[in-house]
């Protein structure tokens, strides 16, 4: 049984120590799986929905939200990634009194190395979902160069991977 | 730059920001640029130097910072209502939509030819995110190659100890991103360096 408000604040807690749209997974990979109430599998689809979906990148989570929880989840998830977003105007407000301080300076360096090494642990949990093997580790592979180039549009890498997958797995 | 168009009314500033989040795929960088045609270029209610600013207190915002981007714009062009409506613009749509493609997915997860698709489509995913990363950590390279190959190390040590800590020790994201601030306080301050992404605004979804 999801209990609603462990649920919402699981989705909070990873949203406010996270940045940009895809850190918060770790935290939630953790928590929901040891409550129980996600399956491994819920994270690659979620994921994978949320980039052929439109909006800001974050919005995964909603779809695993819907996957979890159903309407509920969905809706849970959504106030969750907005609450964080609103303390932008508690920063706009001290930001230029603390702008300068070293230690500020330092404090976010570190977390920004941190928030690389947890898109690491995305990327290793996106590739140790069920049904990933080596075939998938070349597409992985794959979507990275195409992507890196800059020149394919996302929507067109994802369409092509979707089609190998149809290939390699059908 | 002088600002010339007169506020935003309701029902424009909603229809601007859910054309931008239904127009946003393939994350941060589209949506920027989208953001920055419709409220800079095309209406004049910011300027480039404010939208920057505007910028870096994102990035300084936990969460998606397109989101706070959404917050800070609507609070400028329209107060309390400026941002409710920029949010339920930007969100509401999009965020529809999501779950409309995730329930018709939870219809047809049991085709074979859905579950392959799918396995092409999950792991081409993790290599797109894999870039995303490498977006991140750019900056934090550089900087660390400009001050040394002992600062360059030591960043790659600390990102790859994060990493290492929650995949393997199942370490607690919040322990791990409070360490790393401490670390970083510590380490770096003594250098007193220009704001980080100073200039550096894509791919930050």
């Amino acid at each position: 049984m999801i209990n609603p408000f462990l649920y919402f604040l699981l989705f909070l807690k990873a949203s406010l120590f996270s940045t940009g749209g895809f850190s918060n997974l770790p935290s939630l990979h953790q928590d929901l799986i040891g409550n129980g109430w996600a399956k491994e599998s819920d994270f690659g689809q979620s994921i994978a929905i949320g980039q052929i979906s439109p909006g800001p990148n974050g919005l995964w989570v909603i779809s695993l939200g819907y996957l979890t929880y159903g309407l509920t989840g969905a809706l849970l998830a959504l106030i969750a990634i907005t609450i964080p977003a609103l303390l932008v105007l508690a920063i706009s407000a001290g930001y230029s009194r603390i702008e300068h301080q070293t230690w500020v300076q330092g404090a976010m360096r570190g977390v920004s190395l941190a928030v690389v090494g947890l898109l690491l642990a995305v990327v290793w949990t996106i590739l140790h979902q069920p049904g990933v093997d080596w075939k998938g580790a070349l597409i992985a592979a794959g979507a990275f160069g195409l992507a890196l180039s800059r020149k394919v549009n996302i929507l067109i890498i994802l369409g092509l991977a979707g089609l190998a997958g149809y290939f390699l797995y059908r | 730059m002088k600002l010339q168009d007169p506020r935003p009314g309701k029902w424009q500033l909603f229809r601007i920001w859910a054309s931008i989040g239904l127009q946003s795929f393939g994350g941060g960088a589209s949506t920027t640029f989208l953001i920055q045609r419709a409220f800079i270029e095309k209406h004049k209610w910011l300027s480039m130097e404010e939208f920057i600013y505007l910028w870096n207190l994102c990035i300084l915002t936990p969460g998606i910072n397109l989101v706070a981007l959404t917050v800070i714009i609507g609070k400028k062009l329209g107060g309390t209502w400026g941002i409710a409506i920029s949010l339920a613009g930007m969100l509401l749509p999009s965020a529809a939509i999501t779950c409309l493609l995730t329930a018709i997915f939870l219809q047809i997860e049991n085709v074979a030819a859905v579950q392959a698709v799918f396995r092409g489509i999950i792991p081409a995913t993790g290599g797109i995110m894999l870039l995303v990363g490498l977006n991140f950590a750019l900056p934090l390279i550089r900087k660390g190659y400009k001050e040394g190959i002992f600062f360059l190390f030591l960043s790659g040590a600390i990102t790859l100890t994060c990493a290492f800590a929650v995949i393997f020790l199942k370490l607690s994201v919040i322990i791990v991103i409070l360490g790393a601030a401490i670390l970083g306080t510590f380490l770096f301050s003594s250098k007193s360096t220009p704001p980080l992404y100073e200039n550096d605004q894509e791919e930050q979804a």
